[in-house]
């Protein structure tokens, strides 16, 4: 650039100047508008929306589907797009590091490589047209992040419609608009049309693409969900051998370690001696050579990092005298006079905390399954005596009230031992079991309901 | 009485002329569009500010980072909403400093004599991209675990560095304490330093250039 262009580039600036306004107050008060603007739009940001709230970070889990921020979705679809490519798709580095660095590097240098000194928009179509289409592409892939490139059919028509959008239909329109560089209107008509094209086909990518299954990852946020979860969890992983409250000395009922003494891990021997963080290694590791199998994923058991840390949170509020345990829901509504009890209101939650740690599927106990309702009443080498409508000698009943069935064929002989069995169930637990049989065990809510209404 | 305060200050300090050469500048006639580059100014200085209130509490370790942001949100007074805004503040900064950057493109203000604005602020655009890449990993959940492992991973490509470089940002071949260790240092020393320098620089040059006018047909 000559000093006669920069003079004249001056020149127009000073009478910009002139014909212009103060700095102080004229443009800050614009700006102070919008920078009260965006506060007020964080504040109700961070009200309403919040933020979402994620698991511990579980290193093991690797089957967690990794997602960058936001406003790196578009490199991420762009390399799984350019993976696709025959040929040159081998070639990691080319789309993660080549074409990169080219994108930075010309937009680093646009005011070397544009040099003109024009500055009006119809003397810098070119740029202006590129630019554009780049920007576009950079919305569409964001857009499109969320729609895998092969669909669970093994159909690739998405991921090649996609590549459409992020590739080819942009890569045709920069060579089209060197092509039509010295018309101001074809270069226009290639970056409106692309544009358009681009826009399009996302489009029927968004509209075939499969409705997306939204994993409801029930996080618990609160303390009280917290040490809910870790009940839960602790019931179906601990309680055979532990028992609901932790305080079993001599293991019972369980395969291999029938008779063995071990501390009851509710109490201060315990609790006080071990941290937090070794509670949770006790818990991932196991005591693999006592008998205690390992539970964290990393050392091959299903508990994730956060699932283990609910344990610890219940087992810390509930049974560690330093800690204050907060208010925690009933594990079922307390049954009134003559009510009759459901299974997904009464019975699923019992179950869930009491039997389902040895009745599912791979441990020991006569093949009876309790993790569903049709479970329960079709499984079991009992089945037919098990659970029965009606009927007080259910095997069932008579087991949680501390009577063992005896085997007919040799009534010398316990066949069905007390149930569970290291510890009777509370009376009002029995009493929701009972209530439910003799009534001929209803599912839902409302069939419950109907029946406590036929009541006399 | 405060008139000989203020005079007292204006001899020492120089308010008159401050206020000549920083406020009562002359500008062409500016529009909304030139709000976002003082929009960005805002937003870092607001980040900076939540984000000193958040390091009171939160620790850089794998084993608290976690339990302390979740403290933050629900044990301590207003700790949602400061986190609230860092969070979302972080989001439209990279959205505010983006669209700031593609209105300089469009209205070519990056053209003489305001070349090295606009390489700063390259400068400055990338460097708030790091602060939204490192900051990612410091709540040390699911998410920001993985998306950190693949963004390390990518970086792990370059031809016959990529090994040094992975490494030299996770500290070691896999995501650690020391990863977060560093990424908690960038987020809150290294790359903030830079940031402010840098702005420092942009501001200086914005004043003694002026604002450009938006271009005209003769331009
Ligand atoms: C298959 C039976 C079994 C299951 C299931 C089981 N444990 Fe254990 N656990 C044991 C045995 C046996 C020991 C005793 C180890 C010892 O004495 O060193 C033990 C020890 C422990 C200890 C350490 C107690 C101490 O004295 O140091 C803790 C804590 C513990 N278990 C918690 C749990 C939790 C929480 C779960 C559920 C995730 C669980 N256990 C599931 C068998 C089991
Ligand atoms: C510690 C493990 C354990 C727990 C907890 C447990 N059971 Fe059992 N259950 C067994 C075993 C083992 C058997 C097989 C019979 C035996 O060895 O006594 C069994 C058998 C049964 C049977 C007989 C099944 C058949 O068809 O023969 C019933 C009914 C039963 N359990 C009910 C329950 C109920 C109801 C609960 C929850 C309140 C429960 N159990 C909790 C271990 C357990
Ligand atoms: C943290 C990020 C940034 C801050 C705080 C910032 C701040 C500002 C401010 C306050 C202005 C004057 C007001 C305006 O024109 O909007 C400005 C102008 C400018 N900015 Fe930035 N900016 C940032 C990022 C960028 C980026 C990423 C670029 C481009 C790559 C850039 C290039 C420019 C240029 C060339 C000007 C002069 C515009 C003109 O004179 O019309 N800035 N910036």
């Amino acid at each position: 650039m000559n000093d006669e262009t920069k003079k004249q580039i001056n020149k127009r600036y000073e009478q910009e100047l002139d014909k212009g306004e103060r700095f102080w107050p004229d443009s800050i008060f614009r700006d102070v508008v919008v920078s009260l603007g965006i506060f007020l739009l964080l504040i109700l940001l961070a009200s309403f929306v919040g933020v979402p709230f994620e698991p511990k970070a579980d290193p093991s889990d690797t089957s967690y589907i990794p997602r960058p921020e936001w406003y790196f979705l578009f490199l991420f679809k762009f390399l799984a797009l350019y993976g696709q490519l025959p040929l040159i798709g081998k070639i990691e580095w080319l789309a993660t590091v080549l074409i990169p660095t080219i994108a930075i590097g010309a937009l680093t240098l646009i005011p070397f490589i544009e040099k003109s000194p024009n500055r009006y928009y119809s003397k810098r179509v070119l740029p202006i047209s590129f630019m554009s289409v780049m920007v576009v592409g950079i919305v569409l892939l964001t857009i499109m992040s969320e729609v895998p490139t092969v669909t669970e059919d093994g159909s690739k028509l998405l991921g090649t419609l996609q590549t459409v959008v992020g590739i080819f239909i942009p890569l045709l329109a920069y060579i089209l608009l060197f092509v039509f560089k010295k018309n101001n209107r074809l270069m226009i008509w290639t970056a409106s049309l692309a544009a358009v094209f681009m826009i399009l086909v996302s489009g029927t990518v968004m509209a075939l693409a499969p409705e997306k299954a939204v994993e409801e990852v029930e996080v618990p946020a609160t303390l009280v969900d917290q040490i809910t979860a870790g009940q839960d969890l602790y019931a179906v992983n601990c309680t055979e051998c532990h028992g609901d409250d932790g305080s079993v000395a001599v293991i019972e009922g369980v395969e291999g370690l029938e008779g063995e003494k071990i501390t009851p891990i509710n109490s201060r021997d315990v609790l006080y001696t071990i941290t937090d963080s070794a509670m949770a290694e006790v818990i991932a590791y196991g005591r693999p050579n006592a008998g205690m199998p390992p539970f964290g994923k990393t050392y091959g058991g299903e508990l994730t990092r956060s699932e283990i840390d609910y344990i610890n949170i219940f087992i810390r509020y509930m049974w560690d005298d330093r800690f204050e345990a907060p208010e925690i829901k009933p594990l079922f509504p307390p049954l009134a006079e003559g009510e009759v009890p459901s299974y997904d209101v009464h019975i699923q939650p019992i179950v869930k905390r009491y039997c389902i740690s040895c009745h599912r599927a791979g441990k020991d106990n006569n093949d009876f399954l309790m993790t569903s309702y049709d479970e329960i009443l079709t499984t079991g080498d009992n089945v037919e005596h098990n659970v029965v409508a009606g009927d007080e000698n259910s095997y069932l009943l008579q087991v949680i009230q501390q009577h063992a069935i005896m085997n007919p064929d040799n009534p010398g002989e316990e066949m069905i031992g007390v149930m569970p069995p290291t510890k009777a169930l509370k009376p009002d637990i029995v009493d929701a079991f009972t209530r439910w049989i003799m009534n001929g065990m209803p599912q839902t809510a409302e069939d419950a309901a109907a029946l406590s209404g036929a009541q006399p | 009485m405060w008139k000989n305060l203020y005079t007292w200050l204006d001899e020492r300090f120089g308010l008159d002329d401050m206020y000549k050469n920083l406020l009562d500048r002359p500008e062409p006639k500016t529009s909304w569009w030139n709000t976002l580059g003082s929009a960005s100014l805002f937003l870092f200085v607001l980040q900076g500010l939540t984000g000193i209130f958040l390091t009171v509490y939160y620790t850089p370790s794998p084993d608290h980072a976690y339990d302390s942001i979740q403290y933050i949100m629900e044990g301590v007074a207003f700790g949602w909403l400061i986190r609230g805004i860092h969070h979302w503040g972080a989001t439209l900064m990279v959205l505010v400093v983006f669209i700031h950057m593609l209105r300089v493109f469009y209205t070519a203000s990056f053209k003489y004599p305001r070349e090295l604005t606009w390489l700063i602020g390259i400068g400055l655009f990338l460097a708030t991209l790091g602060m939204g890449f490192t900051g990612y990993l410091l709540p040390w959940n699911q998410k920001s675990f993985w998306a950190t492992t693949v963004g390390t991973q990518i970086a792990g490509t370059v031809p016959l560095i990529g090994d040094f470089i992975l490494k030299a940002l996770r500290g070691g071949p896999d995501l650690s304490a020391l990863t977060l260790q560093r990424f908690f240092s960038a987020h809150i020393w290294m790359i903030p330093a830079v940031l402010a320098a840098l702005i420092g620089i942009h501001l200086f040059l914005i004043i003694k250039h002026g604002e450009s006018h938006w271009p005209k047909k003769e331009d």
